[in-house]
């Protein structure tokens, strides 16, 4: 039998009396705040610098891709595109890994360039101590601080007596434990409310951020994932505090576990995870690559099998005995096998690469179903459009208009350039200008809420776990704890 | 006396579990350091057995065209590593320490990062400046909080007052007990780092130890001053533990996103965008100009004169350079916002522990920004210096046995700025001076 006018008045008692009007409680608070208001003022101002400065060069880089003059389709491969990464409107709540992600890269034909210019390679050191954003505010200072006002909830009430009064009133331990954990949870919420108030706030007033219907989905699953993660935090805090012998106790477990789980294990165990499992370095990676290519055949060679036996079929099936002779551009059509090959053997190299990584990474999110901090820190940058896959989808869809613009290139070659060489003093051959407005620009779809979840799906499963556990532990293990 | 002292502080749990977690962390942190090295020396190594099959090969395919050869061959400069590195990794996991470029232009390959997982970058490194930057002060914190509280709320301390001589004296050396085994934990993982990793004993690891041992001495000032505000036990961790959080997490996070919204780069991406605008556009150019605006920059070679055929590899290995001298100012301002970036965190770090100690310990290690942009310019000096070897060879058409091979091998640079020691410790002077000369005051006052 649960009394609900119990609980919320256990509620109300415990968020008023020990939170709101409790003066060290109240400066603590006004410091969270100030920093949830610091977080997104920061945010928005890199956000706003980084989407002005990108829009900027998009358009230049468009622009100056479709003012090229006729030239010969090989050199358009060349001068190839700039690709920029896009910044999802909610890293103005979580940046997620956004800034150790490249924001720029360079796509030509033959070569698969790096994603440059990441925030974290210009930075000082001091990115490496962590950023100011509202998911950090939330994830970590606000538990701390449920902690600071929780640890005491009940230990304290035992120490100086009152607990038997309650018990001996009527309360049960359910109706205490899920009271006290209420009050302790709306404590979270004030700041969940807040965080999200000054989010959608600041979002209406940056006019290059469209907050379109999947961008109020993502808010919505945020705010609901962060109070289950609130619930789970003030069930942990007066549970622990129940079953402690001494407040004082009850607050260095509760800063033991703070520190453990949200500070130093998801660090040590990312760091471990790619101990375990090494990944290689760029220089073994290309030349692993170099291999395959040299294995399969190189196109740089004049006499190499692979090439030879491709040109002598070519030339049979034509019936004819040179080159000059072919009713293509046969210079294209050999470019266009090369990059057809090399690219397949990068992607596979690519796939073991980003393997590696998941192993990694799955390493450091197993850990969730012990340690309630990760779930959120995933769900969060799923959510936010900031994770991991957010980042491989930007470096496929990169890599695959590479491919694309290459092989354009190469079909136009084939198709318009001829195989005789210019005498000297004749202008080299070229296609016209008119070609170049009919290759798109790069562009992909943000992070949607279905692709978040699709991310999040089982960091949101150890959450809701998280949840149900601590329902049972409230629920059913609170008649075993002692009154005395 | 000294001996119930030490007895006293081994028998608690903070001591006990305390000192093995921190022993334990950073036996780990110097294995991951050891792995860091030895990941990077491997791939130093593989680098010059891959730079000279490289060669060899295209050597091979290419003989006749010295300028096509050179088009693709790459060459290579490593950022030399300090064994200090797999104590402090900074941001060496971030930025290559290995640059391989072609004679094309620069601004295209300069920038070219490693392959890394982000989610690692994100979580950080357990390396041992993390461990003595953020679990020392922790564990300091947990075996000193309650010194002189503990006895009070016991009820033991006016008993100890009436008897001791000086009671002051006392707090003093319990202070000084917990420093020994601090400082003892310290020496232990300085040795083992010596066991395992390349370390030897040299003026930058003795400024790196020294900054450490600066650092414990800071925290353990900031604990006395709390103390010797006479306040319970609860009270006293939460105050520190707050302090931890403030300089450790809060502080030095509100400083990085004030340095990155305060100095963005844009001219990341000018420089981008101008070099390979530069250079493709004098395809469709005539080619006098180009070579006029070439020889201006490299008037040596303004005897090969001005071809007007088709293609020349002079021609093109001057457009390829006008794309890097066309972007130079982009460049340069790129370069100098970065510098801007680090001198503003150089000089906020003076005022912030944490920060200097890590700023400390990245440049002794050579891995922060600073050795970054260092190597950005070395590279660029590599990068012409090659050009200037290959140039001629090419415009005059030479043959594949004519160019000096050796000289081409992998090449290697060395960060030598000198460490002054003053400005390493001047800070620390001042803090840990302060802190403990406060306390002192309140606490002889007091008892």
């Amino acid at each position: 039998m649960l009394r609900r006018s119990v609980c919320w008045m256990l509620a109300r008692h415990t968020f008023f009396l020990s939170a709101i009007s409790n003066r060290p409680v109240q400066f603590l608070i006004g410091l969270i705040l100030l920093l949830l208001l610091y977080a997104n003022i920061s945010s928005s101002t890199q956000y706003r610098q980084q989407i002005t400065t990108q829009n900027y060069y998009r358009e230049l880089v468009r622009n100056h891709w479709e003012e090229m003059p006729d030239k010969h389709p090989h050199r358009m491969a060349h001068y190839g595109y700039i690709a920029f990464r896009s910044i999802d409107p909610l890293s103005l709540f979580d940046r997620g890994i956004d800034n150790y992600a490249g924001n720029a890269i360079f796509l030509e034909a033959h070569k698969q360039n790096t994603v440059n210019f990441s925030e974290a390679g210009l930075s000082t050191g001091l990115l490496r101590f962590g950023e100011i954003t509202q998911s950090m505010v939330l994830q970590l200072l606000v538990p701390l601080l449920m902690f600071f006002i929780g640890f005491g909830a009940i230990a304290a009430d035992r120490e100086n007596g009152t607990l038997k009064i309650l018990f001996s009133q009527g309360t049960s331990w359910k109706e205490l434990l899920l009271g006290k954990s209420l009050g302790l949870w709306l404590i979270g919420i004030l700041f969940l409310l807040v965080g999200m108030l000054l989010l959608v706030g600041t979002s209406l007033f940056i006019p290059e951020l469209e907050m379109n219907s999947d961008w109020w989905v993502r808010v919505l699953v945020l705010l609901l994932l962060y109070s289950i993660y609130f619930w789970i935090i003030a069930a942990i805090t007066s549970w622990v505090s129940a079953s402690s012998k001494s407040a004082k106790l009850a607050l260095v477990s509760l800063i033991g576990i703070w520190l453990l789980m949200g500070i130093i294990l998801p660090r040590a165990i990312q760091s471990g995870a790619s101990w375990v499992f090494p990944a290689p370095s760029k220089i073994h990676f290309d030349s692993m690559v170099e291999q395959e290519l040299i294995k399969k055949g190189d196109s740089h060679d004049p006499n190499d099998p692979y090439y030879k036996a491709l040109k002598d079929s070519v030339l049979r099936a034509h019936n004819v005995s040179t080159i000059e002779e072919l009713p293509f551009n046969y210079s294209g059509f050999q470019m266009k096998e090369g990059e057809r090959i090399s690219t397949e053997l990068y992607n596979k190299q690519m796939a073991v690469l980003m393997g590696i990584y998941k192993k990694q990474n799955n390493l450091s999110s197993l850990t969730g179903w012990v340690n309630p901090f990760v779930p959120i820190r995933l769900c969060s940058m799923s959510f936010a459009g900031t994770d991991f896959s957010s980042y491989t989808r930007f470096q496929e869809e990169a890599e695959s208009y590479r491919y694309r613009l290459a092989q354009q290139m190469n079909d136009w070659q084939i198709q318009y350039i001829s195989n005789k060489k210019p005498t000297p003093g004749e202008k080299g051959p070229a296609i016209s200008r008119d070609f170049w407005k009919v290759f798109p620009e790069f562009t992909y779809p943000s992070t949607s809420w279905k692709q978040g979840l699709n991310e999040a799906g089982y960091s949101v499963l150890m959450l809701l776990a998280w949840f149900l556990f601590s329902l049972w532990l409230l629920i059913f293990r609170s008649q075993k704890l002692n009154a005395l | 006396m000294w001996k119930l002292c030490i007895k006293n502080f081994v028998r608690t749990s903070v001591a006990q579990v305390g000192i093995s977690a921190v022993l334990i962390a950073g036996i780990i942190s110097l294995l991951i350091g050891r792995q860091h090295l030895v990941k990077q020396q491997e791939a130093v190594k593989q680098t010059m057995v891959a730079q000279n099959e490289h060669i060899n090969r295209n050597k091979e395919f290419f003989s006749a065209e010295l300028g096509l050869l050179f088009y693709y061959l790459k060459f290579s400069l490593v950022n030399e590593l300090d064994p200090i590195n797999g104590l402090s990794i900074g941001q060496r996991d971030v930025n290559p320490s290995i640059q391989s470029v072609t004679i094309r232009n620069l601004e295209n390959q300069r920038y070219d990062t490693d392959l890394y997982n982000p989610n690692v970058l994100h979580a950080g490194n357990l390396d041992l400046s993390f461990v003595l930057l953020y679990l020392f002060p922790l564990l300091i914190i947990a075996s000193c909080y309650s010194v002189l509280s503990a006895d009070q709320e016991a009820g033991t301390w006016n008993m100890t007052r009436v008897q001791a001589r000086k009671p002051a004296a006392l707090l003093w050396k319990s202070i000084v007990i917990r420093m020994g085994f601090m400082f003892s934990l310290f020496f232990v993982l300085i040795g083992l780092a010596f066991v395992l990793l390349p370390l030897s004993i040299n003026y930058r690891i003795l400024l790196f130890v020294g900054t450490g041992m600066a650092y414990l001495l800071f925290w353990f000032g900031l604990c006395a001053f709390i103390i010797s505000l006479n306040k319970n036990s609860s009270t006293n961790a939460m105050l520190l533990l707050s302090c931890w959080i403030l300089l450790a997490i809060i502080l030095p996070a509100a400083v990085n996103n004030y340095l990155t919204s305060r100095y963005p780069v844009p001219e990341a991406l000018s420089t981008m965008v101008e070099q390979r605008e530069a250079y493709h556009e004098k395809w469709d150019m005539e080619k006098t100009p180009t070579l006029k605006a070439f020889y201006k920059v490299y008037p040596e070679y303004e005897k090969y004169g001005y071809p007007q055929e088709n293609f020349s590899w002079l021609w093109y290995y001057a457009m390829q350079h006008l794309g890097d001298e066309e972007s130079k100012e982009q460049s340069a301002s790129f370069m100098n916002k970065l510098a801007k970036r680090e001198a503003a965190a150089r000089s906020i770090s003076f005022f912030i522990p944490t920060l200097h100690t890590q700023h400390q310990f990245n440049s002794l290690a050579k891995a922060g920004l600073e050795n970054h942009l260092l190597f950005l310019k070395q590279t660029a000096n590599f990068h012409e210096s090659l050009r200037k070897q290959v140039y001629p060879l090419i415009f005059e058409n030479r043959q594949v046995d004519e160019v000096n091979w050796k000289a081409l091998s992998v090449q290697k640079f060395e960060e030598n700025q000198h460490n002054d020691w003053v400005p390493v410790f001047l800070p620390f002077l001042v803090f840990i001076l302060g802190l403990f000369g406060i306390s002192w005051k309140r606490l002889h006052s007091m008892v």
